[in-house]
């Protein structure tokens, strides 16, 4: 039941008040429950609301739908929010720059599809004109394919009517089918993911082409197949039975890879690996490719653990193979035989510093500075990412400078630094008293995640402790989250954020319980806490706007 | 419409000159090279500067007042080589919407208004801008003139790659046209050249594309009917951004020739960012744009809100936001390497404001026919703090802006005025600008003519 607590903390506003050495916030498993259980709320859908592509899912749709493409590269960045791509699609419209840049790709994308080689096979016949009955069974079987459902009467007028006029104005009928093609990829029925619901005992349920979109962009980061837009037609994914039958179907296509693997990326915040800045005179090994070699070798291990092995999630804060190239085995010391620049598996030794995400380039690099490591950082991920802990902002008014090397006092480590001044002042005990000490065991590797016994020549101590349980090293703490139960509730809770799209709910916290139970039932295998997902309550219902 | 000539600027990549042409618009003046070929003035335009996370103050602030004033370091680039009559420092103003740092200094200087909250608080302030950003405002008003449609509504670019943190739009975008509806820049140079220059129009295809348009205009409204309230808002902001891009098929098509095209990457050296390049690339492309009438506003994000640009140039060993915090070096200047990266900053800007001024434009240069307002979201990254904010005004906006004095507030003035001046600079004369406690009623009257 410790698990409650977990959850609902990381639902109030944080607060790190409290004495330096404050008691852990969750008590250790296995205690017995508290008494005073905290309430949780009935469950109460979130309420449903339009989704905008990513660009990710825009990419992938468009090709799902058009064949081979090259998709054009100006298309507006993705905002994230709350960590999640698909977070901020929710809440984001669709500004003038950016409908100028669809209707450009749309056009563009077109043009691809209705080459004289191409325009034949894609529309799947050669009509003499826009009253050719090919045209309207090409609108009503593109169109649908595009919007991810049938058609409605008005619809099928209005694009009937483009047909017609364009013609009229370009004398071709090909040149017309072009021009409504790029047309449909600018609805907003193409450009949002549309879910409304119907009406079902006080509340909404998402419909069956509404439940196809919902599984395909989760699982696929496209748009559905004709099988899944199929099952939406004739009730299949009427029913959570039905939605697993589909989910396992897409989980098993090697698109499902590529688009869980982006949750991961989001999560360990990757994509910042394309701009880490080091200093390259402190840091020879730094390249430019070094960034995107860390970020190949995570999803490669997360592919491993997941997909190949389905392996116990868990397994990434303690695995001791990962996957390398020449660079980042020079980085690791680990040997390893290449043919080129390919990755390769490797085991790192017993006696290796490294095992899993914790010790990875990735993570310490990313949490890092340019110069110098930084256990706050490190600390704050750990927290915030994967115990789902807030920690909140320093007050405006403090300053948070970290004064220079003091010469009454002596050569001092990073952690020495931090241990007298974040430690030791009280308004900044709260809160660093839960971060730092987090990343005091990573301090044993530099900014770029390189092995290091000292630091400012002073032998390097990792030694601390997680909530009251004793750690020695980077090792010691991989090992403590592996087996905290909040750590596997935050992976639940995290998917459940990136798969809906926006931030979870006060009703949503009995759903959030369920799948942490799912997750751990299930041995933790990821794909299991996915079908659980798709599964719930939270994501098959809406609630009735308030 | 066809031009003959082409004056050839340079941008430097890399060592190697690089020629990006510049179309100086013969064909549209007249003989005399005085007028449009057509009789009338060159228009209007605004241009919003933004660098991230503040100044120096004690480097910043000019002495002395009115016409009679010298600038500090961090300024001197911009008065430097024929510059300073053209530039209006303005001081001693505060944020009245103030409540954090990098938010509000920014919601607040750019809108009047204060930043809109997106959903519960996380770590931190997660937000979006409640108003549209001064540059949308001036769009609004120069839209409002059927006379004159440009081909772009705006044109917004970007400098420094770092994207800002998650803490929503405010930190990741600079042009909005409300909450969570962004005008995101442009960071490559070969993109905005294609936007600008790239497809020549052609009236029997626009009338196509219009067709199409129409169509997907009603399918947004269709579709707003089956929606909740908070959607049918952003439905209702998507097509306005159609109905904008359809109403500009009837613009004329651009009447400049196709510039040679810009070298499209700026890849790092010795993993360094080439920020000094991309400015350079960038200002002449936003100074063609403008001065072909493509657009009559825009927006360069020089760096975002927090800052998280390495300005390797001057020996920085760390992102700018961080050694706002960290540095405290002994002697007078205690944070000399944010010092230098800020002179850094105001010697692009300085890039910025030549290009306008080299560029031909009626009787004189783009910089008299202009209007620059170049600002931050903070006065000083060490405290965050939102009063004496950093604000540049540059330009004659065609004769309506008196630039070439400092003007201070010695009763810390709101910021606002800024706005609400730049507006009857651009000849809307609204009365009064901003939200809550950000309204104002007072232009800064003594900068308008």
């Amino acid at each position: 039941m410790a698990r409650i607590h977990t959850l609902l903390v990381s639902l109030v506003v944080a607060s790190c008040t409290g004495p330096a050495e404050a008691p852990p916030p969750v008590p250790d498993d296995p205690t017995p429950p508290p008494p005073d259980e905290p309430y949780v709320p009935e469950f109460a859908p979130a309420e449903a609301r339009l989704h905008r592509l990513t660009l990710r899912q825009y990419r992938n749709s468009v090709r799902d739908l058009l064949g081979p493409v090259d998709v054009p590269e100006d298309l507006e960045v993705d905002t994230p929010l709350h960590s999640f791509t698909t977070v901020g699609a929710s809440n984001l419209t669709i500004g003038p720059r950016a409908a100028e840049q669809y209707e450009a790709a749309a056009r563009d994308l077109a043009a691809q599809v209705f080459t004289p080689d191409r325009r034949e096979g894609f529309v799947g016949c050669a009509p003499a004109d826009a009253a050719d009955p090919c045209v309207r069974a090409f609108l009503e079987r593109f169109g649908g394919q595009v919007f991810r459902r049938p058609l409605d009467v008005e619809q099928l007028d209005r694009w009937s009517a483009v047909i017609a006029d364009v013609e009229d104005r370009l004398g071709s009928v090909w040149a017309a089918l072009e021009m409504t093609t790029a047309g449909l990829l600018m609805s907003p029925q193409f450009l949002f993911r549309v879910d409304v619901g119907v009406p079902e005992g006080g509340r909404l349920r998402y419909d069956g082409y509404e439940m196809a979109a919902r599984l395909s962009y989760f699982l696929w980061s496209s748009t559905p197949d004709d099988a899944l837009l199929a099952a939406a037609a004739d009730g299949t994914l009427d029913s959570a039975a039905g939605i697993e039958r589909e989910a396992r179907r897409l989980l098993a296509d090697p698109r499902a890879r590529d688009a869980l693997l982006a949750f991961f990326s989001e999560h360990l915040k990757l994509e910042r690996l394309d701009t880490i800045d080091k200093d390259p005179a402190l840091f020879p090994q730094m390249s430019p490719t070094l960034g995107e070699s860390m970020r190949q070798e995570l999803l490669l291990m997360i592919d491993d653990i997941v997909f190949e092995r389905d392996a116990d999630l868990r397994t990434i804060f303690d695995t001791d193979t990962t996957f390398v190239n020449p660079e980042l085995a020079r980085l690791y010391q680990v040997p390893a035989s290449f043919v080129g620049e390919e990755f390769v598996k490797v085991q790192f030794a017993e006696n290796s510093p490294r095992a899993g995400i914790l010790t990875s380039g990735a993570f310490l690099a990313l949490n890092a500075h340019a110069t110098l490591t930084s256990p706050t950082l490190r600390g704050r991920f750990v927290r915030q990412s994967l115990l789902c802990q807030d920690i909140p902002a320093p007050p405006p008014t403090v300053n948070t400078t970290i004064p220079a090397q003091d010469p009454n006092v002596g050569p001092e480590t990073l952690r020495q630094r931090l241990e007298r001044l974040h430690l030791a002042e009280p308004t900044c005990a709260g809160c660093h008293n839960r971060m730092d000490p987090l990343g005091f065991a990573l301090e044993a590797f530099d900014a770029i995640g390189a092995y290091r016994t000292t630091d400012n020549g002073i032998a390097v101590d990792t030694r601390g402790s997680l909530d009251g349980l004793p750690f020695k090293d980077a090792k010691g703490l991989g090992g403590i989250l592996r087996e905290r139960r909040e750590v596997a509730a935050c992976m639940a809770q995290m998917t459940y954020r990136y798969a809906s799209g926006h931030l979870e709910t006060r009703g949503e916290v009995a759903v959030l319980y369920e799948l942490a139970d799912a997750f751990e039932a299930s041995d933790f295998s990821f794909t299991e806490l996915v079908v659980a997902i798709v599964r719930s309550d939270g994501f098959r219902y809406a609630g009735v706007e308030q | 419409m066809r031009l003959k000539r082409r004056t050839f600027l340079r941008g430097v990549l890399q060592g190697t000159a690089v020629s990006v042409g510049l179309p100086v618009l013969d064909a549209m003046m007249d003989r005399t090279g005085r007028a449009f070929a057509d009789g009338s003035v060159p228009p209007k335009r605004f241009v919003l500067w933004f660098w991230g996370n503040g100044v120096r103050r004690a480097h910043w602030t000019p002495i002395g007042e009115g016409v009679d004033w010298m600038p500090r370091s961090e300024m001197a680039p911009l008065v430097a080589d024929g510059l300073r009559p053209y530039v209006a420092p303005v001081s001693g103003f505060e944020i009245k919407t103030a409540t954090h740092p990098h938010h509000s200094g920014m919601t607040g200087m750019l809108t009047g208004a204060r930043y809109h909250l997106i959903g519960p608080t996380r770590d931190t302030i997660v937000s979006t801008f409640a108003q549209p950003s001064i540059d949308q405002v001036v769009a609004d008003h120069f839209a409002a003139d059927p006379e004159c449609v440009t081909p772009y509504r705006s044109l917004e670019v970007g400098i420094c790659r770092f994207r800002g943190t998650d803490e929503g739009t405010t930190f990741q975008h600079l042009s909005h046209n409300g909450p969570n509806n962004v005008n995101a820049s442009e960071y490559a140079p070969i993109r905005v050249y294609n936007r600008l220059f790239g497809m020549p129009g052609d009236a029997q295809i626009d009338g196509a594309r219009r067709s199409v348009l129409d169509a997907v205009l009603g399918d947004i409204t269709s579709l707003q009917g089956r929606v909740g309230a908070r959607d049918r808002v952003r439905l209702e902001q998507h097509f306005e951004s159609v109905r904008a891009l359809e109403q500009r098929l009837s613009a004329s098509a651009a009447t400049c020739t196709r510039p040679d095209i810009p070298n499209p990457n700026y890849p790092d050296v010795e993993g360094n960012e080439q920020i000094r390049e991309k400015n350079a690339v960038m200002s002449e492309l936003v100074a063609m744009a403008l001065a072909c009438d493509l657009t009559r506003v825009a927006s360069v994000l020089f760096s975002t809100a927090g800052a998280g640009t390495r300005y390797w140039m001057v020996g920085a060993q760390n992102s700018f936001h961080q050694i706002c915090h960290d540095e405290r070096a002994g002697g007078a200047e205690p944070q000399p390497t944010v010092h230098a990266a800020t002179i850094f900053k105001m010697e692009q800007l300085a890039v910025f404001l030549q290009r306008l001024r080299a560029t031909p434009d009626g009787e004189g240069n783009l910089l008299d026919n202009t209007l620059v307002l170049g600002t931050t979201e903070l006065s000083e990254g060490y405290t965050h703090s939102n009063d004496e904010f950093p604000i540049i005004m540059a330009g004659r906006a065609a004769g309506a802006f008196n630039p070439g004095r400092h003007y201070r507030s010695n009763n810390r003035r709101n910021t606002s005025d800024v706005l609400l001046t730049v507006l009857r600079a651009m000849g809307d004369m609204r009365p009064s600008f901003g939200t809550a406690e950000g309204t104002t009623t007072t232009p800064i009257g003594e900068l308008l003519s």
